[in-house]
């Protein structure tokens, strides 16, 4: 079949498919279209404000102009390629939010343990506190870790009293500890949540059937309780992950390592204002996430575990 | 093997109390069935021997060894679970030797141990298999075979039939009967399915709201019911107030000769082959007939107005309304003292 063939066949398939669902007979196209209704907000939306600025995001990348497409030029790219600055801002970018990403879920696994094992007595206000800081906008937590960590912060003076130590010498707050400890602060309970959606789902009995084998409480939970929740674990990652690249508030606050959300933010800035930098910088960033989502989800479904 | 005794065995959770002083011995190599309607502590007695349940008050012997407070781990229980409780993220061999690993058997013995298992089991094929992919009778297969791998003081099955259709529970139910007297392992088997226990267990305690009713081989518990809950649960069983004097027991409508310990009132419990249809001198008024293919079970009213349950071999040959004569057989009969 030709190309041309194919290609009319194929149109005359979407268009089949479009009717039936305009105007269906049979239960499967009913269901169809109730999909399709459910589905058409997201998918204007994600036209809307995905799409559209994406293309918005390559125009800028490549034109020399800020508005009009006056010619266009891989500046901006080459920039980007051949800067140390910016392969510098990705690496800290990378490990910095990998680590956080690290330590917030294995402090998920933790609290979404502890929450879904145990009898807490006051288990609603655990989960209040834990899933907190969501409504917390960045600025609030660098607050956060200034008013702890800062100069005058709490836990500064209370271990300048300890050690007898100077505040100003022990303030962290702008220092690397105080930005990784506000991003493990605003992740960890991204990772919980998901983590305990997972652990609501393990086979209790099975950990009872490994304790009987003689598995202890660890061996229990490293055999057969982190298999089980192996997806949940990926999932918490690549949300986490996720989310921590995209922290801007508390980073620039805060101001201790350049990310790349303070790199984007510094090129549209005063001074040092280069919009085709940002949109191509920021181009990497959205296909590496989608990249990292994609990769990540292959290991959701492959549950084999060596024993 | 051991023998496994519970002393004075107690279990509350707050105001409910699921078990209640039970004193029980599993000897070495028995199977001990453990029947009782939901909620009478069947499962939390299991729970308990298995460690993951604290007695309130009471102590758990292994071979006069107090266990009361030793954790699951360290017990050495094979625990067969209704719903399997396989490891889905392991192979079938990996299932059934995860014990074997717990206990630093090195690789090749313990493949070598889970498949001469498994070959046992007669699921030797399915050695490479995930648990997912297997019927519930195969499942249940790996999990009696995960549980023996370790060799335990006790074997500890809770409902392990449930879920499978009729056909097969039959059959497993033959097998692991075999299999487990073969072992001589000592075994206790919970279930809700007096059936299943009679055929595979060399004495049945039954319990009712936390407390032992009877224990004792399974002709005992049917011909000898201990409690009027006994006879009731064991079985269908129709009891007849009556007054025992002299050797006879006067229900009023008709006396029976038997033997009853002491005199006055008594209750007498009937199964339904105590009564003997179409001939006697008590009339039976019919009120209800059911159809059950190799029987048909009739409900009717003593002349004490009394309901009692009769099984006739005959289709179709009663109708509600029917007045039946009906004759007691003294040899079917268990006097038990009036409560």
């Amino acid at each position: 079949m030709s190309v041309r063939k194919s290609a009319t066949a194929s149109v005359r398939h979407l268009a089949a498919l479009a009717s039936t669902t305009a105007r269906p007979t049979t239960e499967r196209e009913r269901e169809r279209r109730r999909i399709a209704v459910l589905c058409l907000p997201f998918f204007a939306l994600a036209i809307v404000a995905g799409f559209v600025p994406l293309a918005m995001l390559v125009r800028i990348s490549l034109a020399e102009d800020t508005i009009w497409m006056a010619g266009w030029s891989l500046e901006a790219w080459e920039t980007l390629a051949t800067t140390p600055t910016y392969r510098r801002v990705a690496w800290n970018t990378l490990w910095f939010v990998g680590l956080a990403t690290a330590v917030s879920v294995a402090l998920g696994v933790a609290v979404a343990h502890v929450l879904e094992k145990y009898d807490l007595p006051a288990k609603r206000v655990v989960v209040a506190a834990v899933s907190f800081p969501i409504a917390l906008p960045g600025i609030i937590v660098a607050y956060l870790i200034v008013v702890l960590l800062g100069r005058q912060g709490l836990v500064t003076n209370a271990v300048a009293v300890a050690t007898g130590g100077a505040p100003l010498d022990l303030a962290s707050a702008t220092a690397i500890t105080g930005l990784f400890l506000g991003y493990v602060y605003s992740l960890l309970p991204r990772a919980t949540m998901v983590l305990r959606g997972t652990y609501a789902e393990i086979n209790t009995q099975a950990e009872e059937a490994a304790h009987t084998l003689g598995a202890s409480r660890w061996q229990t939970f490293y055999h057969v309780t982190l298999p089980e929740i192996r997806p949940g674990i990926v999932a918490a990652v690549i949300l986490t992950f996720r989310s921590g690249l995209a922290i801007f508030g508390t980073v620039l606050i805060l101001q201790s390592h350049r990310v790349v959300t303070l790199q984007i933010h510094e090129e549209t800035s005063v001074g040092s204002y280069s919009p085709d930098v940002a949109a191509a910088i920021g181009l990497v960033y959205v296909a590496f996430i989608v990249a990292f989502t994609f990769v990540g989800l292959r290991f959701v479904d492959n549950d084999a575990v060596e024993i | 093997m051991s023998d496994v005794t519970l002393e004075s065995l107690t279990k509350t959770y707050g105001d409910e109390t699921a078990v209640d002083g039970i004193d029980l011995t599993i000897r070495d190599g028995e199977i001990l069935g453990v029947v009782g309607p939901s909620g009478c502590g069947k499962t939390t007695t299991l729970r308990t021997i298995a460690g993951f349940e604290t007695p309130t008050q009471g102590r758990v012997l292994f071979d006069e060894v107090d266990v009361t407070h030793v954790p699951p781990e360290e017990r050495n229980v094979g625990l067969v679970f209704q719903s399997y409780a396989l490891f889905d993220t392991m192979t079938v061999r990996e299932n059934v030797a995860f014990g074997l690993k717990m206990q630093g058997v090195p690789k090749a013995e313990r493949r070598e141990r889970a498949d001469d298992l498994l070959a046992m089991l007669d699921i030797a094929e399915l050695a490479d298999r995930r648990p997912t992919t297997l019927s519930g009778g195969q499942q249940q297969r790996v999990g009696l075979a995960r549980a023996l791998a370790i060799e335990p003081h006790v074997l500890l099955l809770d409902e392990p039939m449930t879920g499978l259709d009729a056909e097969l529970k039959r059959r497993l139910r033959d097998e692991i009967g075999d299999l487990l007297a073969d072992l001589e392992v000592t075994t206790l088997y919970v279930t809700h399915d007096q059936e299943e226990a009679m055929a595979m267990c060399d004495r049945i305690a039954v319990l009712s709201d936390g407390t032992l009713e009877q224990v004792g081989p399974p002709a005992e518990i049917y011909r000898r019911p201990a409690t009027p809950f006994v006879a009731n649960f064991i079985g269908s069983s129709t009891l007849l107030e009556g007054v025992a004097e002299n050797g006879h027991v006067d229900l009023g409508f008709t006396e029976l000769p038997v033997d009853a310990e002491t005199d006055g009132a008594v209750r007498v419990a009937a199964r339904p082959a105590a009564f003997e249809l179409d001939e006697g001198q008590i009339a039976a008024d019919v009120t209800d007939v059911t159809y059950l293919g190799d029987r048909t079970q009739l409900a009717a009213t003593l002349p004490d107005d009394t309901t009692v349950t009769l099984h006739a071999d005959g289709i179709d040959g009663y109708r509600v309304g029917d007045s039946i004569p009906l004759s007691i057989d003294e040899q079917r009969v268990h006097v038990l003292e009036a409560g």
